[in-house]
């Protein structure tokens, strides 16, 4: 374990985001993958108390790229499922498909990359997770690595 | 095949199945472990290891056992002492072969909530992480295969009573470490006393609380060392892991390690408070040995670096301050609460204790 230290310091990995669960196709998906798909840019208001502009890519082009339910599809059963999103630092957060869904909302939740027009700053990137329109921002987490969409089991 | 022929041959199997099923089908005691509501019920107990009281009563033999290790000298109990919280003292511990381990002894208790083990999270399960120090070659350095054949005879009693079959293996002994270890569960404190109701704090102890849970807010005049964070909440832990700012660079690369990823560098788990007082010395290399030191580290000593989790940057008690400016009264009641942690039940506690001695 200890001796990946060296290869890990001279040849860090790329970051990355990884779909799995409930899905047809599993992705992960580099910085570049990302910048390719369709951006939209949204306005949240941040920790300091003050709107900041995010611009990403909507949480359900991911979903739909990993052949998630939605849309049509979400309904009966489908409405209990969620997704988990993981952060690099352990954190996680959860919503359930609908929250996420044009179908059944108009808020638009981002998988942000760029902030005011420049890349996320260290410790936020490169992947954000931008909730716009909640009293607090602890949903729009930091450094997210995993979507796992999943069944409820109650 | 004569019609007879097929049935007697049924029986015959049938009946072999049967008792080979009477020895697999075994009736271990289930064992609940308690522990209190504020603690929450998200824990981890694999669906394949039951937690039983023959399985916790091996677990316990084995990890007070000298013979898992390649010398017959140190069982996990050396370097993971009750008296001490299950640690030793020591910034760094020897294993079989006199090497120090790379990083500080972890202290043992409410493992049963913990998803991420080692300071840097790498094995997901107490049975993955007993496979560990049981088989590297600078802990008890033995394999599994050997440590199950040293315990036969001896220990095939114990084994049958909690996994139902004469055969040890070294699944089997992972397991019953893991049941034992689940059962470590520290709950008694002065803290957890006046979380019942059933303890009144001294003044410094009720302030001690206070600046933990709080955020600095100098412009609202609202002090507060802001360790709740991620020390937050009955548990003391979390399953995070955080830069605290031990170095702009850091020598044990911690969590990247695992990873590869640039931003985890100098990023360990936030680890347990609970018991801290009798866990010096301090941090995955063991570099603080007093409580105080670990105090001035948070209030004057944060490095910066790319890394340093976001709650500890631009956390002051001064308007523009650049450390977290507690005067020295706040630090001795931060000291106080966290002396509030140790929990004398816990380490007296006879179930924990060394079975061959009693
Ligand atoms: C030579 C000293 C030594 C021995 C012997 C030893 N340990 Fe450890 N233990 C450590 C050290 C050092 C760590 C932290 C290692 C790391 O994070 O890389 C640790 C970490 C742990 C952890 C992780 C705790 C947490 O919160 O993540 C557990 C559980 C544990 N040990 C159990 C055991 C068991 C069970 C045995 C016997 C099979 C054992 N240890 C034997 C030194 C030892
Ligand atoms: C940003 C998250 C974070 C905050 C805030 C934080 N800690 Fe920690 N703490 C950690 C991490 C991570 C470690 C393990 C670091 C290491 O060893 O590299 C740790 C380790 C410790 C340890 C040593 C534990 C041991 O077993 O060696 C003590 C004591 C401690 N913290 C107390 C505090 C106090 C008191 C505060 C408030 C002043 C505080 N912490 C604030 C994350 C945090």
């Amino acid at each position: 374990m200890l001796s990946r230290q060296a290869t890990a310091q001279e040849n860090p990995a790329k970051p990355f985001l990884k779909v799995s669960g409930e899905v047809t196709t599993p992705l992960t998906l580099y910085a570049d993958d990302i910048t390719k798909m369709q951006h939209s840019t949204v306005i949240m208001k941040d920790r300091d108390g003050k709107e900041h502009s995010y611009t990403g890519v909507a949480i359900q082009d991911i979903l739909e790229r990993a052949g998630v339910t939605t849309g049509k599809q979400l309904r009966g059963e489908n409405l209990t499922k969620y997704l988990m999103v993981k952060c690099a630092d352990g954190y996680e957060v959860l919503f359930s498909l609908a929250e996420l869904d044009s179908s059944f909302t108009d808020r638009k939740v981002i998988l942000a990359d760029k902030t005011e027009g420049a890349p996320l700053p260290n410790g936020k990137g490169p992947f954000r997770l931008v909730v716009p329109g909640e009293k607090k921002p602890a949903r729009s987490s930091f450094q997210v690595t995993e979507f796992v969409v999943k069944f409820a089991k109650e | 095949m004569s019609r007879m022929l097929q049935i007697i041959c049924f029986i015959a199997v049938m009946v072999c199945l049967l008792s080979a099923g009477g020895k697999v089908y075994h009736t271990a005691t289930p064992l609940k472990i308690i522990y209190p509501d504020y603690f929450g019920n998200r824990i981890m107990i694999p669906a394949d290891n039951p937690t039983t009281s023959e399985g916790v009563y091996l677990g316990r033999m084995l990890f007070y056992e000298k013979a898992l290790s390649a010398n017959n000298k140190i069982s996990c109990a050396t370097c993971h002492q009750q008296s001490l919280a299950f640690t030793d003292g020591k910034a760094f511990s020897a294993g079989v072969d006199g090497t120090l381990q790379p990083r500080n002894t972890m202290s043992l208790a409410n493992l049963l909530w913990v998803r991420h083990f080692f300071w840097d999270g790498r094995a997901t399960s107490l049975e993955m992480q007993a496979a560990t120090p049981l088989t590297n070659t600078h802990e008890m350095g033995q394999s599994l295969e050997v440590s199950a054949n040293k315990l036969q005879k001896r220990y095939t009693p114990l084994f049958r009573n909690a996994f139902g079959s004469d055969s040890i293996t070294g699944d089997k002994i992972v397991k019953a470490l893991a049941q034992f270890e689940r059962t470590l569960v520290s709950a008694n404190s002065n803290y957890d006393k006046y979380l019942r109701g059933e303890y009144q704090p001294t003044a410094s102890e009720l302030h001690g609380i206070a600046l933990f849970y709080s955020s600095p807010e100098p412009t609202r005049h609202s002090r507060g060392a802001g360790c709740g964070h991620c020390h937050g909440g009955p548990k003391t832990f979390s399953d995070l892991f955080h830069n605290n700012g031990l170095d702009i660079i850091p020598k044990d690369a911690g969590r990247e390690k695992i990873t590869g990823q640039a931003y985890d560098s100098g990023r360990f788990r936030v680890v347990l408070l609970r018991n801290i007082a009798l866990t010096a010395p301090y941090m995955h290399d063991g570099r603080f040995t007093t409580l105080e030191e670990v105090v001035a580290h948070y209030n004057e000593h944060v490095a910066q670096s790319n890394t340093l989790s976001p709650f500890l940057q631009g956390n002051s008690n001064s308007v523009n301050g650049t450390s977290l400016d507690l005067n020295s009264q706040e630090k001795r009641d931060l000291i106080a609460f966290l002396h509030m942690l140790t929990d004398s039940s816990f380490i007296r506690d006879k179930r924990f204790s060394n079975p061959f001695l009693n």
